[in-house]
């Protein structure tokens, strides 16, 4: 049954229109980002470089498809949990709005499967939406662009690495971030569990995202002690793998934080939605 | 033998008693009318029997099994409509079908989906969205969604509510259709209680969240006096035949010539004999025995 009620909700993500809003809000993004530096990124790596260019000499092509993927990445990965809990956040409170959560709960098949096949299908749309990122930004990049070194500037200094040990990189890259949208759509799926619209889980969503942020950007000593357990901490984890040598240590830290995000998340979504009076 | 067995149920919200130890039984073959005025309980107590709410005291048993430790076995043979149908407005009435019938414990062909369609009347709107569909059409494809799994048990909670005259006489006769014809038991609430005087043989009544009767619909009226509206020509022959031929019978004048006659058993056919033979110019007999009758003067205890 789980998985029967998966492929519906996967049917009704696939059949609404705000599904297609991230991925074509996604696409322009991109699209204008890959236009600008088309036209005038030579200004913009002159402008990076500048402070390098007297102890150091930058040979050969250094805005390639790897940089602009970077760049690309760099710029939106803020972005994109708004896309995504547009449509995470609406999973269950949708259904509470439009009535059709009594129909569903009067099936047989249980709560916690109904929670867990939302959960399933909102991780899959996540991964589409990683996954179309990635295509658009490394893919589309690299065939615009062409292939070179990345150059990266990052806490350890400026890092240089070969074209041939990128790929893997990437991957590792694209999956952090995945996790750490899951983490997002997990977040407003339990707001959902808790919300009679969806306008409610999306905002909140978000609101905890910027306050997580500021948190976590404030040289406060007094939030020292949360800041390695707050996710949005590891939402930029994906950067850590593009360092030499490559923080094991950090990344795996993330990723078990990250896990450990979504399991919790995911468990106060099913406790709720199992004692949930539903009355509408 | 009862196919569902509620008893001394009891829900509340907060400090407020919604269900007050109520309990009744619908037996196989039931079509069993649920009534009560407005916020007597009714929802609450079916969606309790759907195990949307949780109960806060009593017993559910559907098919001598309990409900809260075997919810999805219980469920798999039970078609429900709560208030009224919502679907996915952005699906079509197939798809939604299709949807639904997915998790009702039943996979069901593209032909099987179809003939659903088709006993509702919705044959030749199968790929339209439901988001054009009247709310009429809604409740018919509500119905068409409780009969895919071949429950044993329909519940249908105020499914009538909101339908023009058309659509109130498409659902009735929908329900009749599965009493007749698919012999299904169905508990069915509602506020058209002319309705229930005509499809159901059992009922019950509650008020302000308690149980007020139960019983079969036709014992039930049985108890009730019969009331006659009769329209005369001759009012003073009219009044003397009921002193002379029946004066334990009560009567007033509603306006001219149209009294209102109380009696205590059928005695309509040899009063109406009477009056012709005197000469009291009989234009009509209207029996006024209704459910509702009896539904105001219980809920007004």
């Amino acid at each position: 049954m789980l998985w029967k009620n998966t492929r519906n909700e996967w049917i009704k993500i696939t059949s609404k229109i705000r599904s297609y809003l991230g991925i074509g809000a996604l696409t322009v993004l991109i699209v204008v980002v890959q236009v600008a530096l088309k036209a005038d990124g030579g200004s913009f790596i002159s402008y990076v470089t500048a402070s390098f260019e007297q102890t150091l000499s930058f040979n050969g092509k250094i805005l390639n498809g790897n940089l602009v993927a970077f760049i690309v990445l760099q710029m939106l990965i803020v972005h994109v949990p708004l896309l995504i809990a547009l449509v995470t956040g609406d999973l269950l409170s949708g259904e509470e709005a439009a009535g059709t959560i009594r129909m569903l709960a009067t099936k047989p098949i249980s709560r916690t499967q109904i929670v867990l096949s939302k959960w399933i299908a909102a991780a899959l749309y996540t991964f589409v939406m990683t996954a179309w990122l990635a295509f658009l930004s490394l893919v589309v990049g690299k065939f615009i662009f062409g292939e070179g070194d990345l150059i990266v500037l990052n806490s350890s200094g400026l890092n240089i690495i070969a074209s041939d040990d990128l790929p893997w990189r990437f991957a590792l890259s694209m999956l952090i971030a995945f996790l750490a949208l899951l983490t997002v759509s997990t977040l407003s799926l339990c707001f959902s569990a808790f919300a009679k619209n969806s306008v409610g889980p999306i905002v909140a969503t978000m609101a905890v995202i910027i306050l997580f942020t500021i948190i976590g950007t404030l040289d406060v000593t007094v939030f020292d002690a949360i800041k390695p357990y707050m996710f949005t901490t590891h939402m930029a984890a994906w950067r850590s793998v593009f360092e030499v040598p490559l923080p094991w240590d950090a990344v795996w830290e993330s990723i078990v934080v990250l896990l450990v995000h979504i399991v919790v998340l995911l468990g106060i979504t099913i406790l709720r939605f199992n004692k949930k009076d539903i009355t509408s | 033998m009862a196919l569902i067995s509620v008893s001394n149920l009891s829900k509340s919200f907060g400090n407020f008693k919604a269900v007050k130890n109520v309990s009744f039984e619908v037996r196989e073959g039931d079509v069993f009318g649920f009534l009560g005025p407005n916020g007597a309980g009714k929802s609450t107590t079916i969606r309790c029997l759907l195990s949307l709410i949780k109960p806060s005291g009593g017993e559910i048993e559907f098919f001598n099994q309990n409900l809260a430790s075997n919810r999805n076995a219980v469920l798999s043979k039970v078609g429900c409509i709560i208030e009224k149908p919502d679907f996915y407005k952005y699906l079509s009435a197939y798809k939604n079908l299709e949807i639904f019938g997915r998790i009702s414990g039943k996979d069901l062909s593209k032909m099987e989906i179809y003939k659903f369609l088709d006993f509702v009347g919705l044959t030749g709107r199968e790929k339209d969205k439901v988001s054009g569909f009247s709310h009429g059409m809604k409740q018919r494809l509500g119905i068409a969604q409780t009969l895919m799994h071949d429950p044993d048990i329909i519940i249908l909670d105020e499914p009538t509510t909101g339908l023009d005259p058309q659509g109130i006489i498409e659902v009735r006769n929908l329900i009749l259709r599965l009493r007749d014809e698919q012999n299904k038991t169905v508990l069915l609430s509602s506020h058209q209680l002319s309705e229930i005087e005509i499809i159901a043989n059992r009922m019950v009544i509650i008020n302000k969240g308690e149980t007020i009767v139960e019983g079969s619909v036709q014992e039930l009226l049985e108890k009730q006096s019969l009331n006659l509206q009769i329209n005369v020509m001759n009012e003073s022959i009219f009044e003397s035949t009921l002193l002379q031929s029946f004066p334990e019978l009560k009567y007033h004048k509603v306006y001219p010539h149209n009294y209102h006659v109380e009696m205590v058993s059928d005695t309509s056919a040899q009063l109406n004999e009477k009056l012709v033979n005197a000469g009291a110019g009989v234009k009509s007999i209207v029996p006024k025995r209704s459910l509702e009758d009896f539904f105001i003067k219980m809920t007004e205890k």
